[in-house]
């Protein structure tokens, strides 16, 4: 059976803390099902999420709410090779994969 | 490591700022909470695989510092729970989905079920895995 994973919220407290995303282009490393995404990208002007994982970058797109599937787009690749042009984003994010 | 930092650089701003956000080993406690508290039941022990990908990751930020790429500017540690209704399902996740970071030795879990036993009803178990998050901000290299 799945654990229930931080239900007191202290990791969207720290991540706000650490970073304003308002209106921010943001990069996210790692971003798997998504589950740190939801956190933040409401707020982004844009996010791309990366990871290698195809199964896990499905479910992200699944879940992406409708409001949001504007601004935030999955993508599969690794970090080793962004396929990404350069001085694009306000913020990168390495979500649980340094 | 450090050539995926390398290429985060690249796409971000200048001056734009990279998250770090991570779990690192140090002997997790397992814990029954209810709504009348919490208890330490024991510790998780660290897998050598773990502590050798925690020090891989510090080296490459430290890497990344030393070659100017990257400037720290805040750090915090924070605790990010898991909560497992009861032991076994603990057990069986810890097994599957952790194994060659952490495991939890035989007394840990003994006292964990026992504990769990003893607790009020609507008592959890849970594990109390340590987080760091550090900001910083991409530094431009003087040309020339």
């Amino acid at each position: 059976m799945k654990p229930q994973k931080d239900p007191e919220g202290f990791e969207r407290k720290y991540l706000h803390r650490h970073a304003d995303f308002a209106d921010a282009r943001v990069l996210e490393i790692g971003c798997g099902e998504g589950r740190l995404t939801w956190k933040y990208a409401s707020a982004s002007r844009v996010t791309i999420g990366l990871d290698p994982d195809h199964d896990a970058l499905r479910v992200a797109r699944a879940d992406s709410p409708a409001d949001l599937r504007d601004h935030v787009h999955f993508t599969r690749a690794s970090a080793y090779h962004l396929p990404l042009p350069k001085d694009t984003f306000d913020i990168a994010v390495l979500a649980w994969s340094l | 490591m450090v050539h995926a930092l390398s290429e985060i650089r690249r796409t971000l701003k200048p001056g734009g700022i990279l998250i770090d956000l991570r779990p690192f080993g140090d002997a997790w406690p397992v814990e029954v909470a209810s709504s009348t508290g919490h208890l330490v039941a024991g510790h998780l022990t660290d897998m050598p695989t773990g502590v050798a990908d925690d020090a891989a990751a510090f080296a490459a930020m430290t890497d990344a510092e030393s070659r100017g790429w990257f400037v720290r500017e805040t750090e915090d540690e924070f605790a990010f729970f898991y909560y497992w209704d009861r032991p076994s399902e603990m057990k069986e996740w810890m097994d599957a989905e952790w194994k060659d970071f952490v495991e939890i030795g035989e007394d840990a879990y003994q006292k964990t079920k026992a504990l769990w036993a003893s607790a009020n009803a609507d008592a959890r178990v849970r594990v109390r895995v340590k987080m760091t998050i550090t900001r910083w901000r991409r530094v431009e290299i003087p040309k020339g």
